[in-house]
């Protein structure tokens, strides 16, 4: 009798870490896991280390992050109703400058990596959006929470905003272009982002020079 | 005889007024409604509330569109119940933060409202939420976090 009823804790058990298993890591999280292993591998690549492959770097960096990121719809969420006024030049035209401006914030940074472990801390899903935490711990042993918010398309999930340290990449920018916008205008705002990413071609080409 | 009375309901009277007056300010500060309100009910899930109160306000671009009615954990995370201003449309993708006043004043939530053509109806849900940043946790993180 205590045998079969030990068996049959046994069973529960491991039926319920099965579950949990299941239900901690869905399609949300192995897809963003894939992407991030892939990044991981291209920094640490020694086909494109080094200072004077950094372009390279950042180009294939770029690419794996096109496949996982919507930008279409973090740059949407990003204007808010000011996007609804836009035409869809204007509006292809802001995806591709926004990209850039995330380019230039993040991509940059990511170059930094020397090694931090990430932790896969759970998603949770919700009809068609998910989140999935993460924790990058740093070689201190400081641990930054990482939150990938997501969305369903088809059988994809893409990211469309980032939460670090529960600060939203989305709310940020929302409310500078909203400044920017009301204070000026939707062309200023583009002008500066144009601007800025001539900037940083420019400063980008020097460094180039002086590198070869 | 005719004067002590006379003194007695000028008492009365006082007390009165005192009573009413201590019964106003209740209200006023306890901001208790006592016809329903004129709101709807949104709920947002934040991940730690740390410093939100029954009563905080919620504002848009700085005005007071709202107050938070209930906070109660579900699932380990805290579920928030606004209560909103009939009039004020929330789109979905709207974001609710929770925000401190000045650099160590209360907690309020913002929303800043998003662009989608979807609204958020009563009892519908803000999905989109950031928890307040606990700035001593960071400090401590980032400046004597290095050994």
């Amino acid at each position: 009798m205590m045998r079969r009823r030990g068996a049959l804790v046994g069973v529960v058990v491991v039926a319920a870490l099965l579950v949990g298993r299941a239900a901690f890591a869905g399609p949300p999280t192995d897809q963003l896991r894939t992407h991030i292993d892939r990044v991981v591998k291209t920094l640490e690549d020694s086909a494109v280390k080094g200072d004077d492959k950094a372009l390279e770097r950042r180009r294939q960096v770029r690419a794996i992050a096109n496949d996982i990121f919507d930008w279409a719809e973090t740059a949407r969420r990003a204007l808010a109703r000011h996007w609804q006024k836009l035409t869809d030049g204007q509006r292809e035209e802001f995806v591709k400058l926004f990209g850039d401006l995330l380019e230039r914030a993040y991509i940059s940074k990511i170059e930094l990596y020397g090694g931090e472990k990430i932790q896969y801390a759970g998603e949770s899903v919700d009809g068609d959006l998910a989140s999935v935490r993460t924790k990058l711990i740093t070689k201190q042993g400081t641990e930054v929470p990482i939150e990938y918010r997501m969305m369903r398309r088809g059988d994809r999930w893409l990211v469309y905003d980032v939460v670090i340290e529960s600060v939203s990449l989305i709310s940020n920018y929302r409310t500078q272009f909203n400044r920017i916008i009301q204070t000026s205008s939707y062309q200023e705002l583009v002008r500066k982002m144009k601007t800025k990413q001539e900037e940083f071609q420019y400063e980008e080409a020097k460094q180039k020079r002086s590198t070869s | 005889m005719m004067g002590r009375s006379r003194v007695e309901v000028a008492v009365g009277v006082f007390v009165i007024l005192g009573i009413l007056a201590l019964g106003y300010l209740s209200v006023k500060l306890g901001r208790v409604e006592f016809f329903g309100g004129g709101g709807y009910p949104v709920i947002a899930n934040f991940p730690s509330v740390g410093g939100l109160k029954v009563g905080s306000s919620v504002e848009i671009a700085g005005v007071e569109v709202g107050r938070v009615d209930k906070i109660r954990l579900v699932n380990d995370e805290a579920q928030v119940v606004l209560v909103i201003n009939r009039g004020v449309k929330l789109p979905e993708d709207s974001i609710a933060s929770i925000k401190t006043k000045g650099l160590i004043g209360e907690k309020y939530i913002r929303i800043s409202p998003g662009g989608s053509e979807r609204i958020v109806g009563p009892n519908g849900r803000i999905r989109e939420t950031e928890a307040p940043v606990d700035l001593e946790e960071l400090l401590a993180k980032y400046i004597f976090g290095k050994v």
